[in-house]
């Protein structure tokens, strides 16, 4: 399989410009500020790469939004990496921070931006680290700054540290947590390519999008659209966790079968253990069965299986754990992060870990269950970002395939409670004193 | 900014065919349609949407997913369904989601039958409740300021509170704690949320979240009834509702009028009512029986006051103040001028100036309108602090530099509040605006201003910058230049008045505000209806109307009136709402002028020093929720005040007690009602001539866009400034007779809270400024005073002991020391308007005065 941002990721040194060169780093560069921003746009399109951060939208679409002109325009590699499950975009820049910061002057280069941000999540310390050196290095070595390596192109890059907020991975909270202010997302429109940060238009690109991109300068976009199927081409960092017995990063070619992916490199469940259900795309995915193990892992399937490919985080979870317990972890995540603005998901999250935890102490009745699933299709559709929709999905996604199971654990636990041969129906204000 | 200019679109909302404006938000759209689209957090005066309550979720052919019809401009062939089962359900699961939390408490919730999140409930939400966990609880009430109680258990989040404290009061106060399910409402540093215009939040809020503490408990909705008036605490002269229960206001609400305060008050305006029912109210006559005031019946008063007016003939002085209405004001000068004999009346605070300049300076093609400050190229705010002066206008200022891209200039001789909107700050020396003017016209017309600029106190460069600014405040497509000039009265007090108003208005000229519409002058008066009593006639250059005067019939202005009375020239004096040891400059001079008067007759609400001290006859006056007649904007917008409750105890109509002391002087007025006075104001006023108060009505009518005024005036050019001696006079600021050691120059301001209303009102006292001498550290440090330290400002003593200045009319004030970095060194910025050791007892601006610690 090819390796492409992964090649040599674990070679001593590679997070130094001297390795990185070596390797023939910035090489793609200079051959990208020799061409016209047009025909370094035109090799994005031909590539076909689609956006690694979650929603797979086109990059060379995106940053074709971007208006012409001379006004300041921005680009944020979102480096926020916070969805449980996903952890790619951490080695990427604590291994190779060089790749991704080559791909950032590209991508400013094609679309006539002079002013870049990395918006890396708090905890992410080691890694910021890594890359405040490594563009400490990069300005001495002449691939930022003013005219770079000679040519018309400018560009300023600062790594900017969150605060430990989910949300601030959302675009638009990205850039209001950038401008210094409370992390919450933007209505849209206007869209970041329009109005973004500093209300000048934006671009914003996942890290391992950016990492894509020198990849792709170098071997020709069209060579580049070879790799992996029609409609998700290039190779694919996937983060692999869960009950797998070698869970890490793999990259991979777009399109392989998703078996492959969680038996042929993390090795499958520990012996004796079956699947019982994996998230293709981080927890905000809807989970799948293991009916669905032979889908090809690729955009296009993933979503045909009524779930999503999203950041690339296979979590897997086998038979030994009750799926209330996986319902509870997601929702509880995205309750503690709502950002409170909009009404569904703020209360809705709330309502769902609630009542799941009701369930859990047996307190519940099969109804709770169908106002569950009730509350998740209020959430979805009906935010004012995906926040909401991410936990509406999964936990949606289990009240429909596992319903058989939370019934069963309903009455197990029912029979097990303090309070369980009390019809918890008929006595709120018991259950008010219990809980 | 160009006003936008709305082009008629068709669309489609539930099946009927609607026509509005393009890019109007469909929630406002749709109300052309006769369809209500419930919201929370949309409030187009908070500015852009932020779609965060979810609840406005509408379905729009050809958009897969439900969108929220605050933030989706509407466009031409739109086809949008507020009824299909789809939207149905999204709203009714919103308003289940918004009530999971929030306490089911309306029969004891102050907005209880006033509760939009009630009203939504009722129209579109679910009707029951699935939710049976126990709900978020937080301690509640809260105080979250004096006037403010705040219970987050009933907050739906909807963030309303907040952006107004970001996004139009820009106080930065209020801010959203925590985040997801624990968020809540809160100021960062849980400081009380203290500031002018806090108390709009409660209106703001949709819930029973804010409520105000005042009021609450106090009546629910069905017990009160709403009268429209028109706040006349300050000149702002916002739009309100009173709210009354058993004649006794118990709630002052806006009452949205864009032309004139966009929907907002300040908070006095919002919670200065409670002076109208406190004990200290004045509410029969008061007559002054050895040494004391007393109540008396209104004969006994009538009676005196009759008899010393009668002894005192032409010898009698007039001032009026604050809230006056045209009539009282019109009423006063035919009482002095026709029953007297008398010409002295006045309603400004400084010299004369000539009726020419008067109506040069409210020439319509040279006045701007308050919706001009919104969408002019620049607005210059000359020698004024808006927010302390006409806080409406502050907002407005704001509004246009946040929204409309309006580049703001600031020229004063103190920090502005506006100075971080500006695009440029300019200061001067403290009293020297008269030369500022001078500096600005000179470099606006290309004559040499650096002299000037230096006489002002002003960096040259910062004059000429600022004249480019202002010429260069064109519009990119069509070259229009819309150029607005906010300045206070104050500019015109030094004894250069005439030719300072001459300067600014050649300045206008030179900018060329009469050619566009959206240009020109806005003064913002020392008096709530300055420039109402002023077109009423009561001024000592001009009659009713600003009509020139016959040769010999000119009065003398309020400072010869004060100097008349001590000397002993004058006899009498009559006062209508104004107080001069606390209003007008130079409290020295008052202080003997009214030790001189031999009567001094007054109408007041609430009883001040001066008042106290040396009035002989107090007549009981009414509070502005009590008045019935006119006032007049700064814009020229003639209002119309209406009772909104019956006057308390034995006070009486102004118009009344004027007419019948006209009467027993030997002169009828000819007024038996306050319609009466209305029409004879009309009449004698040529540009109001024609007038009804029916076309002022509830929203009152500019009288610069009537077609009398265009006749009068001329309707194409502006004359040009009156011509004048350009000799510059102005003196450079020198520290005349100051010691070496430590003379600074003195500035003043009045605080908007230094009103006697807020002083009677119990919950905003707390507000009422103690004197402060606000000193650049450097000085401080020079000087040897700390923060907080108390001191003793006074005249230059030049190193003699003061003296024989003991007791009344000592030149001197005691006030605590408080460090600014912001103030220009040498400068010593004390208040006006207080009820004691108030700045004008030291002087006017630009007075060397001494710190000395106590």
């Amino acid at each position: 399989m090819e390796r492409l941002l992964f090649a040599g990721i674990d070679e001593p040194g590679l997070d130094t410009l001297e390795v990185y060169e070596r390797r023939g780093g910035y090489q793609a560069l200079r051959r990208a500020l020799q061409m016209t921003p047009e025909a370094v746009l035109h090799e994005l399109e031909e590539s076909e790469l689609r956006g690694r951060g979650g929603a797979g939208f086109q990059m060379a679409k995106k940053a074709s939004f971007l208006p012409k002109g001379s006004m300041d325009k921005y680009l944020c590699c979102n480096a926020d990496e916070s969805e449980p499950g996903a952890f790619k975009d951490r080695e990427l820049m604590q291994k190779n921070p060089h790749q991704l910061i080559e791909g950032v002057v590209i991508a400013a280069w094609s679309a006539g931006i002079n002013r870049a941000f990395i918006y890396i999540r708090g905890e992410y310390v080691l890694q910021a680290d890594i890359l405040d050196a490594a563009v400490a290095e990069a300005e001495r070595a002449g691939y930022l700054g003013e005219r770079i390596l000679g040519s018309e192109h400018t560009l300023s890059l600062v790594v900017h540290r969150g605060a430990g907020a989910y949300i601030c991975g959302e675009e638009t909270a990205l850039l209001d947590s950038l401008e210094g202010k409370r992390g919450n997302p933007r209505l849209k429109p206007p869209f970041p390519a329009n109005q973004g940060l500093y209300q000048g238009p934006t671009l914003i690109n996942n890290v391992e999008t950016l990492s894509a991109v020198p990849h792709i300068l170098a071997m020709g976009g069209a060579d580049y659209a070879r790799l992996g199927v029609a409609n998700s081409t290039g190779t694919k960092v996937v983060s692999v966790s869960g009950h797998v017995q070698r869970p890490g990063n793999y990259e991979i070619e777009l399109g392989i079968p998703s078996r492959e992916i969680i038996y042929g490199l993390a090795g499958g469940p520990p012996e004796g253990r079956a699947i019982k259900c994996w998230f293709p795309g981080g927890s905000s995915a809807p989970v799948l069965t293991a009916e669905d193990l032979d889908l090809a892992y690729d955009f296009d399937s993933m979503a045909k299986a009524g779930s999503m490919l999203g950041s690339g985080s296979i979590i897997v979870i086998d038979d030994s754990t009750p799926i209330i317990d996986v319902a509870l972890k997601v929702a509880k995540f995205y309750r503690h992060e709502s950002c409170g603005k909009c009404t569904p998901c703020r209360e809705g999250t709330n309502w769902t870990v609630t009542m799941l935890e009701r369930i859990d102490a047996g307190l519940a009745t099969p109804m709770d269950l169908d106002i569950m699933a009730s509350v998740q299709d209020h959430i979805i559709g009906h935010c004012l970002c995906v926040l909401g929709d991410s936990m509406a999905m999964p936990i949606g996604s289990m009240i429909a395939k596992f319903r058989d199971e939370f019934e069963a654990h309903m009455e197990a636990a029912r029979h097990s409670s303090p309070l369980g041969t009390a019809p918890p129906d008929t006595a709120p204000a018991l259950i008010q004193g219990a809980v | 900014m160009p006003r936008p200019r709305p082009r008629p679109i068709r669309f489609s909302i539930d099946g009927r065919e609607v026509e509005a404006a393009e890019n109007l938000m469909l929630v406002d759209a749709a109300k052309h349609g006769d369809v209500e689209i419930p919201v929370f957090c949309y409030e187009p005066k908070l500015g852009h949407p932020v779609g965060a309550c979810r609840m406005c979720l509408v379905e729009i052919e050809g958009i897969p997913k439900l969108q929220t019809a605050c933030s989706t401009p509407v466009k031409d062939g739109m086809v949008v369904h507020t009824q299909t089962d789809r939207v149905r359900e999204a709203q009714e699961a919103v308003v289940e989601f918004l009530l999971i939390n929030h306490p089911l408490d309306c029969p004891v919730c102050d907005k209880g039958g006033e509760c939009p999140l009630q009203d939504v409930t009722f129209g579109w939400g679910p009707g029951r409740s699935r939710f049976i966990e126990p709900k978020r609880h937080f301690v509640k009430p809260l105080e979250l300021s004096p006037v403010i109680a705040i219970d987050r258990e009933r907050c739906i989040l909807c963030y309303r509170c907040v952006r107004f404290s970001q996004e139009v009061a820009e106080d930065y106060q209020l801010v959203l704690l925590e985040r997801g399910a624990h968020s809540y409402v809160s100021t960062f540093d849980g400081h009380p949320y203290v500031g002018p215009f806090t108390g709009n939040i409660i209106e703001l809020c949709p819930v029973g979240a804010l409520t105000s503490r005042p009021y609450r408990f106090r009546a629910r909705p069905w017990d009160i009834e709403g009268a429209a008036s028109v706040c006349t605490l300050c000149p702002s002269q916002c739009n309100v509702e009173l709210t009354v229960r058993d004649e006794r206001v118990m709630r002052v609400l806006s009452r949205q009028n864009d032309e004139v305060d966009d929907g907002w008050l300040c908070d006095k305006g919002r919670f200065a009512y409670q002076a109208v029912h406190v004990d200290q109210r004045v509410t029969a006559p008061l007559l002054r029986e050895g040494g004391e005031l007393r109540e008396v019946s209104w004969e006994r008063a009538l009676d005196h006051a009759v008899g010393a007016l009668a002894r005192a003939g032409a010898r009698t002085g007039a001032l009026a103040g604050e809230g006056t209405t045209n009539e009282e004001a019109f009423l006063l000068g035919r009482l002095l001028r026709e029953a007297l004999g008398s010409p002295h009346v006045d309603s400004r605070a400084a010299a004369a100036l000539p009726a020419g300049l008067h109506r040069a300076l409210c020439h319509p093609r040279r006045q701007a309108t308050v919706p001009d400050l919104e969408f002019a190229h620049a607005v210059l705010v000359l020698d004024c602090e808006p927010v302390d002066d006409a806080p409406i206008i502050d907002l407005r200022i704001r509004k246009g530099v946040r929204r409309h891209g309006l580049r703001l200039a600031v020229a004063t001789s103190r920090p502005s509040s506006l100075d971080a909107n500006a695009a440029l700050s300019v200061r001067f020396s403290p009293g020297a605006g008269g030369a500022f003017v001078a500096a600005l016209a000179a470099a606006l017309t290309g004559a040499d201003s650096e002299e000037l600029a230096e006489r002002a106190g002003a960096d040259a460069g910062s004059v000429s910058a600022l004249a480019e600014l202002l010429r260069a405040a064109e519009d990119e497509e069509d070259g229009r230049r819309e150029v607005v000039i906010v300045w206070g009265e104050r500019l015109a007090h030094g004894a250069l008045a005439d030719q300072t108003i001459g300067d600014l208005v050649a300045l206008a000229d030179a900018l060329e505000v009469h050619q566009a519409p959206g240009a020109g002058l806005l003064e913002l008066p020392v008096h709530a209806n300055g420039r109402g009593m002023r077109e009423a006639g009561l001024v000592p250059d001009a009659g009713p109307g600003l009509a020139e005067l016959g040769p010999g019939q000119a009065g003398r202005a309020s400072a010869q009136i004060a100097a008349g009375l001590a000397e002993g020239d004058l006899v009498a004096l009559y006062l209508l709402h104004v107080d001069p040891l606390r209003a007008l400059p130079d409290r020295p001079a008052w202080e003997r002028a009214l030790a001189g008067a031999a009567t001094v007759i007054a109408h007041a609400p609430l009883l001040t020093d001066g008042l106290r001290e040396h009035a002989d006859v107090v007549f009981p006056a009414e509070a502005y929720p009590e008045k019935e007649g006119t006032v007049v904007h700064p814009d020229g917008r003639l209002q119309r005040l209406r009772p909104g409750i019956a006057h308390p105890g034995e006070v009486r109509d102004g118009w009344r007690v004027l007419a019948e002391l006209a009467r027993r002087l030997g002169t009828d007025l000819g007024v038996a009602s306050a319609g009466e006075a209305s029409a004879q104001l009309f009449a004698a006023v040529s540009f109001y001539s024609g007038l009804t108060l029916e076309q002022i009505g509830g929203r009152g009518l500019r009288w610069p866009e009537r077609e009398q005024a265009a006749t009068e005036f001329g309707e194409r050019e502006a004359p040009p400034a009156p011509t004048r001696d350009r000799a510059p006079e102005h003196q450079p600021p020198t520290l005349a007779g100051a010691a070496a050691n430590g003379a600074l120059h003195l500035d003043s301001y009045r605080s908007l809270w230094s009103a006697p209303e807020v002083q009677a009102s119990p919950s905003l006292a707390f507000l009422h400024p103690q004197q402060r001498a606000e000193i650049a550290p450097a000085d401080a440090q020079r000087l040897g005073v700390r923060d907080g330290q108390r001191v003793t400002v006074c005249a230059p003593t030049n190193g003699q002991p003061a003296a024989g200045q003991e007791g009344a009319g000592a030149r001197e004030v005691q006030a605590t020391v408080a460090l600014r970095h912001a103030l220009t060194p040498g400068v010593v910025l004390l208040q006006d308007g207080l009820e004691r050791d108030s700045a004008n007892a030291l002087g006017d601006p630009g007075s060397a005065v001494e710190v000395r610690p106590e």
